[in-house]
C-alpha cells in the first residue's frame, strides 16, 4: 500500500513537471516575444524595439530556457527575487511569478480566488451525489416502469445539451428576465462575510452544475444498482426476510456505489481545477475566470499558474480516487 | 427488441419447432448469416428515436455542405450590411425592418444582426458549416491517432504499452479547457501576421486542439479490446502462418474493432461540436470567420431586445448536439448484444 502510494505520487510528480515544462516552453517558443505583452502594458502601448529589448533583458528572456525554468522551479520551492522593469519584488515560496496586469504576486491571487472556485465546486459536486444517487436508486428499483423510462429519457436529453448553454439560459432567464427572488441574485460573497448571501448567491450556479451533472450520476447509479440487485446475495438477503430498504441500501447500494465514487473523484478534480464556464456566466471571480481573463490579457505567468494548479488538483484527485476505491471495494488490491 | 433479428443465428432456429413470429414453415426457410453490423443496423432502423435523430443530423449535414448554395438561393451574404440604412440609431442600433420589431423581412428571413447589419441566415448557415467541418475533421484526426496508438499499445505490449499508457494517462490528467485556453492564442498568433492564412489557420488550430485532447478515449478503448482479442485463436493462427504484425493489426484486429470504434466516434462528434462552440463562446475559438459560439457570445446581450438573434445559433447547437448524442446512444445500444431496454 505504502509503496503504491509512493509510486503513484512519483508518477504524478512527473506529470506535473511535464505540464509545467510544456506550458513554459509554449510561451518561450511562441510566435511573439513573451516580454511584449508586459512591455505593451507597462509603456501604455508604446512598446518600441529598444524598450522591448530592455524588458526581455530584465525579465530574463535572453537567458537560455533551461536556466529560466530552473529559476522558476527554484522560485516555487524557495522563493526568489523578481525584476519587473526597474522594480524589484520579493516573491516568497511558493513563487509562481508576478502578474504584470494586476501588479500582484500570482500565488497571492491564486489563494485569494481559491475560496470562490472551491465553493462553486463543492456545492455543485454535493448536488451531483445528493440528486444523482437517490434518483438513480429510485429508477433502478422501478426498472422498466413508466417512471423509469421517463426519467432515463429526460436525463439523456438534458445531459446532451452543452452545459454552458444550459447555464447561460438559466442565468438569463432566472436573473435577468424573470428576476426570480433569491435564485436570481447570483454572485459570489465570501462565506466569512455573510454566510446567507454566500449561499443564496451561489444557489443558481450550484443548481445548474448539480442538475446538469446529476444526470450522469443517475445513469451510473441506475446501471450499477440494476446489476447489484440481480446478484445472488440480494436474493439471499431477501430470502432472510430483511426489510426492503435494508436490502436495497445496505446490500445493494454499497456495492453499486464503488464505480460512482470513481467518477465522482475525477469530476470533483475537474471542477476544482477551474469551473471556467460557470464562473464566466455567473461572473464569479474564481480561478477559472482568472485564467480566462489572463489568456485574453496575455498574462503568461497567471496562465501558467492556472494550468499548473489544475494539473496538481487532477493528479491528487486521481490518486485519492484509487485509494478510496481500495477501501470501498475489498476486491481491489493496489500493487 | 433483439429477438427477431437475432433469430437466424440462434440454435433454436435450426431445430424443427417454430419460433413465434417466425416465417411459416411452408415457405422455404432462408438460413442467412447476419454480421453483427447488419444486426445493429436492423435494430437501428426499428428505433424511431434513432431514425428521427438521423434525419435531423442529415439535414444539418446537407445544410453544411450546401451552405453557399443556400446563401445564394436566399440571396444573402456573410458580408456586413449597410448599418446606416438598415439600423435604427435611436433604438440601440436594432434593425428597422424585420425582427425584432418590424415583422418579417423577406430579404433577411432570420433578420439582420445589430451594429453590423450582417444577415443572420447567412451567418447561421456558415456557422453550421464551420461547426460540422471542425468537429468532423477533429473526430477523424482524433480517431486515427487513438486507433493507431491503441492498436500498437494493446498488440505489441511490454514497454511500448507502458509508454503509450503513460501518455494516455498524462493527457487525461491535463485539464482540457485550461490547456486549450493556453494553446489557442499561441497557435493563432503565429498566423496573425498573415491575414490570408489566418482563417484557415484558426480552423486547423482548433481541429488540432480538439483532436489533441480527444484521442485518449478511443485509444484506451481500442487497447482494452485488443488486449482480449490478441489471445484468441484466430490471431494465434495468423501468427503461426507467419503473417506480419502490421497485417495482423489491419486485417485481423481492426475489423473486429469496428463496433466499439463506431460507438466512440459517434459520441465524439457531438462532444467536439459542443467544445468548438464553447471555445468560441469563451472568445478563443473561431473569432474571425463565422461560428455559432461566436454569435452566441455577441448575441447574449440581446436576449431581451432581440431574442431571435440569440436563439438562432443556440437552437442550432442544441438541436444538432442533442440529435447526435441520442443517435450515438442508440448506436451504442444497437451494437451491444447485451442491451435490454
Amino acid at each position: 500500500m505504502f509503496a503504491y502510494i509512493v509510486k503513484r505520487l512519483l508518477a504524478g510528480l512527473v506529470v506535473v513537471v511535464l505540464i509545467s515544462m510544456a506550458v513554459f516552453a509554449l510561451f518561450w517558443f511562441g510566435p511573439e516575444s513573451p516580454a511584449r505583452p508586459v512591455c505593451e502594458s507597462k509603456t501604455g502601448g508604446k512598446c518600441t524595439e529598444e524598450r522591448l529589448a530592455n524588458f526581455e533583458e530584465s525579465l530574463g528572456y535572453n537567458n537560455p530556457i533551461y536556466e529560466e525554468y530552473g529559476k522558476y522551479v527554484k522560485g516555487v520551492f524557495v522563493g526568489r527575487e523578481l525584476t519587473v522593469g526597474t522594480q524589484k519584488i520579493d516573491c516568497d515560496a511558493p513563487c509562481l511569478g508576478y502578474s504584470f496586469k494586476n501588479n500582484t504576486l500570482v500565488w497571492d491571487d491564486l489563494v485569494k480566488r481559491m475560496p470562490a472556485t472551491v465553493s462553486v465546486a463543492a456545492g455543485g459536486a454535493f448536488l451531483y451525489l445528493a440528486l444523482g444517487i437517490p434518483i438513480g436508486v429510485a429508477a433502478a428499483r422501478r426498472r422498466g416502469s413508466l417512471t423509469d423510462k421517463v426519467l432515463v429519457s429526460t436525463f439523456l436529453v438534458v445531459s446532451s445539451v452543452p452545459y454552458y448553454l444550459f447555464a447561460l439560459l438559466a442565468w438569463i432567464y432566472c436573473t435577468l428576465v424573470f428576476e426570480i427572488p433569491v435564485l436570481g441574485s447570483s454572485g459570489y460573497t465570501p462565506f466569512t462575510d455573510n454566510p446567507w448571501k454566500w449561499a443564496t448567491g451561489l444557489l443558481l450556479p450550484w443548481l445548474c452544475l448539480g442538475l446538469f451533472g446529476c444526470t450522469q450520476y443517475t445513469r451510473y447509479t441506475r446501471g450499477a444498482m440494476v446489476e447489484a440487485l440481480s446478484e445472488d446475495y440480494i436474493r439471499t438477503a431477501k430470502a432472510k426476510g430483511l426489510p426492503a430498504s435494508t436490502v436495497v441500501y445496505r446490500h445493494g447500494l454499497r456495492s453499486a456505489l464503488v464505480p460512482v465514487v470513481t467518477v465522482f473523484g475525477i469530476d470533483l478534480g475537474v471542477l476544482l481545477a477551474g469551473t471556467i464556464f460557470t464562473e464566466k456566466i455567473f461572473e464569479i471571480q474564481g480561478i477559472g475566470l482568472w485564467g480566462l481573463n489572463a489568456v485574453g490579457a496575455k498574462d503568461l505567468q497567471v496562465v501558467a499558474a492556472t494550468a499548473l494548479f489544475g494539473a496538481v488538483v487532477m493528479v491528487v484527485s486521481n490518486l485519492l480516487v484509487d485509494l478510496v476505491y481500495s477501501v470501498l471495494d475489498p476486491r481491489v488490491r493496489l500493487s | 427488441m433483439s429477438t427477431p433479428t437475432m433469430g437466424s443465428e440462434t440454435v433454436g432456429h435450426l431445430s424443427d419447432e417454430t419460433v413465434p413470429g417466425d416465417e411459416p414453415p411452408a415457405k422455404k426457410r432462408q438460413v442467412s448469416g447476419k454480421s453483427p453490423i447488419q444486426i445493429a443496423l436492423g435494430r437501428l432502423r426499428k428505433d424511431k428515436v434513432a431514425m428521427t435523430c438521423f434525419t435531423i443530423v442529415m439535414l444539418f449535414v446537407l445544410v453544411a455542405i450546401f451552405a453557399d448554395v443556400l446563401q445564394n438561393l436566399f440571396d444573402v451574404t456573410t458580408e456586413p450590411g449597410n448599418p446606416a440604412q438598415q439600423l435604427n440609431p435611436m433604438n440601440e442600433l436594432l434593425p428597422y425592418k424585420g425582427p425584432p420589431s418590424g415583422g418579417f423581412d423577406p430579404a433577411h428571413p432570420f433578420g439582420v444582426a445589430p451594429k453590423t447589419a450582417t444577415d443572420n441566415l447567412a451567418v447561421w448557415l456558415a456557422g453550421c458549416r464551420t461547426s460540422l467541418l471542425i468537429a468532423s475533421l477533429a473526430t477523424l484526426v482524433a480517431s486515427i491517432i487513438g486507433i493507431t496508438l491503441g492498436l500498437i499499445a494493446g498488440f505489441v505490449g511490454g514497454v511500448v504499452d507502458k509508454a503509450i499508457s503513460f501518455v494516455i494517462d498524462f493527457f487525461l490528467t491535463i485539464p482540457f479547457l485550461l490547456l486549450a485556453l493556453t494553446l489557442a492564442p499561441i497557435i493563432n498568433q503565429r498566423f496573425a501576421l498573415k491575414p490570408d492564412l489566418y482563417e484557415k489557420a484558426q480552423l486547423w488550430s482548433l481541429v488540432a486542439i480538439l483532436a489533441f485532447f480527444g484521442w485518449m478515449g478511443v485509444a484506451r478503448l481500442v487497447r482494452g479490446e485488443v488486449l482480449s482479442l490478441r489471445e484468441r485463436e484466430f490471431i494465434l493462427s495468423a501468427r503461426v502462418i507467419g503473417m506480419p504484425t502490421t497485417r495482423i493489426m489491419v486485417k485481423e484486429l481492426l475489423p473486429n474493432l469496428v463496433a466499439p470504434i463506431v460507438v466512440a466516434v459517434s459520441l465524439m462528434l457531438p462532444a467536439f461540436i459542443a467544445a468548438e462552440a464553447g471555445l468560441a463562446y469563451l472568445g478563443i475559438g473561431i473569432t474571425q470567420g463565422n461560428s455559432w459560439g461566436q454569435t452566441i457570445l455577441r448575441a447574449s446581450n440581446y436576449y431581451d431586445d432581440y431574442a431571435l438573434y440569440f436563439w438562432e445559433p443556440l437552437l442550432g447547437i442544441v438541436i444538432l448536439v442533442v440529435a447526435l448524442n441520442l443517435l450515438g446512444d442508440a448506436i451504442r445500444d444497437a451494437v451491444d448484444p447485451k442491451t435490454r431496454r
